[in-house]
């Protein structure tokens, strides 16, 4: 038997602590970078934006005039979206997911449609605007209103919303819903009183994260059209309508013209970041409190 | 689980609340864009209008789009977008297309005959003069006075022109750097067709899509030279300047009153439209309307967009055939 010597014992142990330490500071860069170029965002944005947020930019009507332009119109129209939105996802997103976790037979038919679903979720959100303009905006001719933009906005956010609703239902041990058969409840009255009620917090959770995705999506209306100057505000779904990414693109293009379109472009995006930041602190509230329950 | 259901009914109270506060505003132009056949002549016009097309045309129409809305009529939306003169077209020539395509050049003949296919009777409205600026870096104390011929040979590939020295032996030794925007826009077009006369443009000239950019190089490019129109020039006359053109007499500036129709700059004026579609006029009185407001404000908003007015003649011409638009 070898003994090691104290010393190149010794030795052996500094390198060992010293890939230990650089492996963390490694891996502590690569966190902090993240949060480095989150931080220069921010700063940038808001110096540039933070003077162009008052009352009446808020609550004003869009204008030629950057003195004059608000973003109630744009506000509105991202509201009147997630009216189209949130409906059609829960329902096909929460539907779809229980036919194939409740109702469908493992096979052929169930791997097919899970993976088509997973394969959507990767399709670039650009081909999903391409899609809208073709069925919503030509051929069903509903032309670039909010409903053809709301459906083309479910569409690409339903693969989240379904693979999310299906993690949430498979996740509730088997036995409450055996239970519940033992009782003598039909199969919609399981899903109905113990399955949904306790996939709930999940489902949500996975909805509200895929809806502020649906906020922030620029590429698929850039496809449908939405105007460059649309002074009215939307008051139903068949009407035409503007949402506040669509204002920064094209505040960002008139800055080439007029510099102060940089500062509303800047103070848009923190209008929109503030929403989005609500958002994602619901869902996140959603989830602790309610994912104790089981 | 109780509380799960009260939060989500407080998400759909609060979208609820909000979407009713705001139907005040704009639930009465709903539903009105069906009777557009009832064609009243009065004050109080309802629908909407929609206009796509150049980018360049866009400043002007859209502050012509606002005004109208404040000032005439509130109940109408003017909705203006920017794809472009070609693309614009493409939505223009379609059955139930957009009423209005603002164009940096001219129709072309298979626009024209795609309109004549589907039966849409297309007017041209002539609607402002834009003057093709030829801009250099702020520390060029050289090239700021040159000829129409100095000016096209910095761009022909002919080969004869590469550094300053070639136009004139006084000026620097060095490569001239040139650009422009590409082949999408409406100005490379009238650059190309009518300025260089369809002869070929040298292959190292920089082709840019965005103006921006063509500002941002040529502030930082002594040896720079770009050209677009004049409204890009104004926006930026702080990063740029304008190079004098002499026509033969004596340099001349671009400037609102000498790219006018007979002004000293017109031989590199082009002049910008819009298009109507004319079935849409007789059937929509908004959009014969605005028309209408369109000829007779033009002049008023040209300058302070970049453009230089039109002959008020041409436009009394155009009034008074919208006017007996039935």
């Amino acid at each position: 038997m070898n003994h090691l010597s104290q010393q190149q014992h010794m030795r052996w142990m500094k390198v060992r602590l010293f890939t230990n330490q650089l492996s963390k500071v490694i891996f502590m860069l690569s966190a902090f970078f993240g949060l480095f170029v989150l931080a220069v965002l921010l700063y940038r944005v808001v110096s540039e934006g933070i003077g162009s947020i008052n009352f009446s930019f808020l609550t004003g009507k869009l204008s030629t005039q950057p003195e004059r332009a608000g973003i109630m119109g744009a506000i509105l129209g991202t509201l009147w979206l997630m009216l189209v939105v949130a409906p059609v996802t829960m329902f096909v997103g929460v539907g779809t997911a229980i036919y194939l976790e409740m109702y469908a037979k493992k096979g052929r038919l169930v791997s097919f449609i899970q993976t088509n679903i997973s394969n959507l979720a990767g399709v670039p959100s650009i081909v999903y605007g391409i899609l809208g303009l073709t069925v919503f905006v030509r051929t069903l001719n509903l032309g670039n209103v909010v409903l053809a933009g709301g459906l083309t906005m479910s569409l690409l956010i339903l693969p989240i919303v379904i693979v999310a609703s299906q993690e949430a239902i498979r996740s509730i041990p088997f036995h409450l819903s055996e239970a519940s058969y033992g009782l003598g409840a039909t199969k919609w009255q399981t899903i109905q009183r113990v399955i949904l009620p306790s996939a709930l917090p999940g489902i949500l959770t996975g909805a509200i994260l895929s809806l502020s995705r649906a906020i922030g999506e620029t590429a698929p209306l850039v496809v449908i059209g939405i105007p460059a100057l649309l002074i009215p505000f939307p008051g139903s779904i068949m009407d035409r309508f503007t949402v506040l990414p669509m204002q920064i693109y094209y505040w960002t293009l008139d800055a080439s013209l007029v510099a102060e379109y940089a500062n509303l472009a800047a103070a848009t995006i923190i209008v929109l970041l503030v929403t989005l930041f609500i958002l994602n602190s619901t869902a996140i509230i959603i989830r602790n409190k309610f994912g104790k329950v089981e | 689980m109780k509380f799960n259901k009260f939060l989500l009914f407080m998400i759909i109270a609060t979208f609820a609340v909000v979407l009713a506060a705001c139907r005040t505003d704009a639930g009465e132009e709903n539903g009105s864009k069906k009777n557009n056949a009832s064609a009243k002549v009065s004050a109080d016009l309802k629908g909407s209008v929609v206009i796509d097309g150049s980018g360049t045309v866009y400043p002007l129409m859209a502050r012509l789009a606002e005004e109208y809305m404040v000032n005439e009529q509130e109940n109408v939306s003017v909705e203006v977008s920017r794809a472009g003169t070609s693309a614009g077209f493409k939505k223009f020539l379609v059955d139930n297309g957009t009423d209005f395509n603002d164009a940096s050049r001219q129709i072309k003949d298979e626009e024209a005959a795609e309109a004549d296919k589907l039966g849409i009777e297309v007017k041209e409205l002539k609607v402002a003069l834009d003057g093709l600026t030829f801009v250099i870096n702020k520390d060029n104390d050289w090239a700021t006075e040159m000829t129409p011929e100095q000016l096209i040979s910095i761009f022909l590939a002919d080969g004869t022109v590469e550094k300053w020295s070639d136009i004139n032996p006084d000026w620097p030794n060095e490569k001239i750097n040139a650009m422009g925007p590409n082949e999408n826009h409406g100005t490379y077009e009238f650059f190309y067709e009518k300025i260089l006369d369809k002869q070929d443009m040298k292959s190292t000239v920089n082709l840019q899509q965005e103006y921006s950019t063509l500002v941002n190089l040529v502030s930082e490019d002594k040896n720079g030279i770009a050209f677009f129109g004049f409204g890009y020039y104004v926006n930026n006359g702080d990063k740029l300047q304008a190079v004098a053109v002499d026509f033969g007499n004596g340099a001349v500036e671009p400037a609102l009153d000498t790219i006018a129709e007979d002004g000293a700059y017109a031989d590199f004026t082009r002049p910008v439209f819009t298009y109507l579609n004319v079935n849409h006029a007789k059937e929509k009185p908004q959009v014969k309307d605005f028309a209408i407001y369109v000829m007779n404000n033009i002049n008023k908003f040209a300058g302070e967009t970049g453009f230089a007015p039109i002959p008020e003649n041409e436009a009394k011409e155009n009034i008074s055939f919208l006017e007996g638009l039935k």
